[in-house]
């Protein structure tokens, strides 16, 4: 008991990086996981779409105006150019579309007036520029064949409204599932950063030159010690990953009590597991107390970058997660991933899985081996 | 005296191991995370060429327009190609549609049917194609029929099919919209994030100010109160310390550069002469605030530390270093936090040489800059001044 004792009150002085952590994580995640609803109807993706008209809003230019309107989602922005800059550099917007003066004018005269634009780029642009070339394309169709403003108007509508029937096969709820694969890779940060933080500083802490002469002469068996303290490590390791499940619960509602959830769970918690004993490695490795802040902060950032905690694993560069292989968040935020795509569980589908979590254990194996390996040396020298 | 001090206190900054890790390593290890996790972004974001397939039913054999368009629009020899497709039977489609390999594929029957796993922007293009070459059979087909009609006003009731056909044909053809792409080309919105590394290494370089600093402050080193008792100015001392650590750090932020350019590829902008003034500047502030805390808070070494840190990496949260939309909303919604935040200063001066083509901006924060740092150290100053110690 009293190394239990010790042990929470050393936790206690180390609660304010704790707290730091799950205030990013409950900041980050709730950030990114406003539920919204899922239907399994087919949602075309909307660009996001500014329009500067600098002419007046009739005929054809509110038709256009209109058509863009419909298809997209229409940004308001104050209409200052560096506002606008920013936003479009910022991903605000996708697409800025400048229409100009006297266009319909210039339009109906068979000027085929021009069209300035500002593209961030990207697929949403590339879409936002397909639209407006396509109403333009027929727009200019039209125009060369019929007189009247009004018959070119319902023309274009009435080709407009020729649209393709979508059916979706999938019935997986993909918004939820995506939100909590978000979360359960960003707890992969938090339980590491947290793990190591506190179990190095509790180590040092009892390994203070003082502290330990005077464990030694106690009467308490050395083992029993070692045991306790273990035990104690994994407990709050054990509380700090319930606490984050207790949360997720919380943010991401009903998705965590399917066969999804569970896996989610049993996956974080054989990865807290494996982050338990790298940070026993760790804090044999460490005695310096100031050294603690740079080892978690490399640790942890590295690692979750390296393996898509906070960038998805999609967007990052293959040799980057070639070298990530050798990381253990590799492999519990590559099952996460896997669980965004699963429908059915079947032996087939869950054997990748299982299978990331084995290599997730021997990772944790190959720590508890070198710890020991080290420790066994220390004492010796001592 | 200046000298002496000065070569000292340089020596000693060198041989703090902590401060040299998280001045000159730290900024280059996060900004290595950075360029692996980021490298890739902006280009996973461009149009890459969607994997289908197409259903080969009698209808899409026998419709002309379908068939040119989806061959048109996968040649391999059109740069504007859209589509990898395979022409398949409808149990392959859908075999290789849950295998994932295909996006979705086309079943064109009375109507064209697009069949999907889930809604996406892929998805939603190859709906969006399968539309627009419907809708151009139907501008051919009502091209067609006003033709016919005028002919028909025309009281010409002997009509030549294949001259009408070419007509619409011609009426077609030229009809592009006449579009024109006026964006800057710095356009890397990821750059903001080793901005605001490089906000991060100046400000952290307080760390540097405060140490030394506090090398001459009689309550909180040995060090100090031998400082004190000797009969040299308080002035001198001072600024040959911070001296020394404004060229530490300068070293640090140049080192850093030197990374970010010759190994990330960090692009600044072309003006080298503004970013080198943007970088001393904002080291100059970052000193000015660690010199700013030591003076106020009587703490130890490790608090003062933590101040400085926690300032720092709150001003680099608010200006995006942990997502870069931050900075956005923040500068949208409440313009006068990242107005009056450091970090942001720096972050929104190397932005600004980067996007715009005016400096205003960037002279704006420069100066923001040093009106920060003036402040803190008049601050510094007036805590420092006439300060006696009956007993420590």
């Amino acid at each position: 008991m009293t190394v239990f004792r010790t042990f929470l009150k050393v936790l206690n002085k180390c609660k304010t990086p704790i707290i730091m952590y799950t205030v990013f994580l409950i900041f980050f995640g709730g950030f990114n996981i406003q539920t919204s609803d899922n239907s399994t109807n087919f949602t075309a993706s909307k660009p996001d779409i500014l329009i500067i008209n600098k002419d007046c809003e009739k005929g054809i230019t509110k038709n256009l105006i209109h058509y863009i309107e419909k298809n997209s989602n229409i940004i308001d922005i104050e209409n200052k150019e560096e506002k606008i800059n920013d936003a479009l550099f910022y991903r605000d917007v996708n697409y800025i579309i400048y229409i100009p003066d006297h266009f319909r004018e210039d339009f109906l005269n068979h000027k085929n007036p021009k069209i300035e634009v500002k593209s961030t780029g990207d697929y949403q642009a590339s879409l936002a520029e397909m639209m407006l070339e396509r109403y333009m394309k027929i727009a200019n169709t039209y125009n060369k064949n019929l007189s009247s403003e009004k018959k070119i108007i319902k023309n274009i509508d009435d080709t407009l409204s020729k649209q393709a029937k979508v059916e979706i096969t999938s019935k997986l709820d993909t918004d939820h599932l995506e939100k909590a694969t978000f979360y359960y890779n960003f707890t992969n940060y938090c339980l590491l950063a947290g793990c190591i933080y506190v179990i190095c500083l509790i180590l040092s802490s009892f390994k203070n030159e003082h502290i330990q002469k005077r464990t030694i002469i106690s009467s308490m068996n050395y083992k029993e010690y070692n045991r306790k303290l273990l035990l104690s490590n994994s407990l709050f390791s054990i509380v700090l990953w319930l606490f984050y499940v207790l949360l997720s619960f919380i943010l991401l509602g009903n998705i965590m009590f399917t066969l999804h959830g569970l896996i989610y769970i049993i996956n974080s918690f054989v990865f807290t597991l494996c982050a338990l004993t790298l940070a026993f490695l760790l804090g044999n490795l460490v005695s310096n107390k100031n050294a603690i802040n740079g080892i978690v902060n490399v640790i942890a950032l590295g690692s979750s970058f390296l393996c898509g905690a906070f960038v998805p694993m999609e967007y990052l560069p293959n040799s980057v997660l070639t070298i990530a292989h050798i990381l253990p968040s590799y492999w519990f935020i590559k099952t996460n991933e896997l669980l965004k795509t699963i429908e059915s569980f079947n032996l087939e589908t869950i054997k990748p899985i299982i299978l990331n979590m084995a290599v997730i254990v021997i990772f944790t194996i190959i720590f508890v081996v070198i710890t020991n390996i080290i420790s066994s040396k220390k004492r010796k020298i001592n | 005296m200046f000298i002496h001090n000065f070569k000292y206190a340089l020596k000693t900054l060198f041989r703090n191991k902590m401060l040299i890790f998280w001045t000159f390593a730290f900024p280059i290890i996060l900004g290595t995370f950075f360029n692996m996790a980021f490298s890739d972004i902006e280009k996973s974001e461009k149009l890459d060429i969607i994997d289908i397939a197409i259903v080969e039913t009698d209808e899409f054999k026998n419709n002309e327009i379908f068939k040119e368009s989806f061959k048109e629009l996968s040649n391999k020899k059109n740069k504007d190609r859209l589509f990898n497709t395979k022409y398949v039977e409808e149990s392959e489609a859908k075999e290789l549609l849950k295998s994932n390999k295909i996006t979705g594929y086309l079943l064109l029957k009375d109507t064209p049917k697009v069949v999907v796993t889930t809604s996406g922007i892929n998805e939603t293009i190859l709906k969006y194609v399968t539309e627009e070459i419907k809708q151009t059979e139907k501008i051919v087909e009502n091209l067609a029929q006003s033709e016919i009609k005028k002919e028909v006003e025309k009281k010409n009731y002997n009509i030549d099919y294949d001259q009408i056909y070419n007509k619409v044909l011609e009426i077609t053809k030229d009809s592009d919209a006449n579009i024109k792409n006026i964006t800057s080309h710095n356009l890397s919105y990821t750059m903001i994030e080793f901005y605001t590394l490089i906000a991060m290494a100046c400000l952290y370089g307080g760390i540097l100010g405060m140490v030394a600093i506090n090398q001459n402050l009689a309550n909180m080193s040995s060090n100090g109160k031998r400082v004190s008792v000797a009969p040299t100015s308080k002035g001198k001392l001072i600024l040959s310390s911070v001296l020394a650590s404004y060229i530490t750090q300068l070293i640090g932020i140049f080192l850093l550069f030197i990374y970010t350019i010759f190994a990330l590829k960090v692009d600044y902008g072309n003006n080298l002469a503004l970013v080198i003034l943007l970088a001393t500047v904002g080291s100059f502030a970052g000193l000015s605030l660690g010199v700013a805390v030591a003076c106020l808070f009587k703490a130890n070494d490790n608090v003062k530390t933590g101040i400085v840190i926690s300032i720092t990496m709150f001003g680099c949260f608010l200006s995006g270093m942990m997502g870069i939309t931050m900075k956005y909303i923040i500068d949208k919604n409440i313009p006068i936090i990242n107005k009056l935040n450091p970090a942001n200063m720096i972050t929104d001066g190397f932005y600004s040489l980067y996007y715009y083509d005016t400096l205003d901006r960037f002279y704006f924060n420069v100066v923001s800059l040093l009106i920060f740092a003036f402040l803190m150290i008049a601050i510094s100053m007036f805590s420092l001044r006439r300060q006696k110690y009956d007993s420590i």
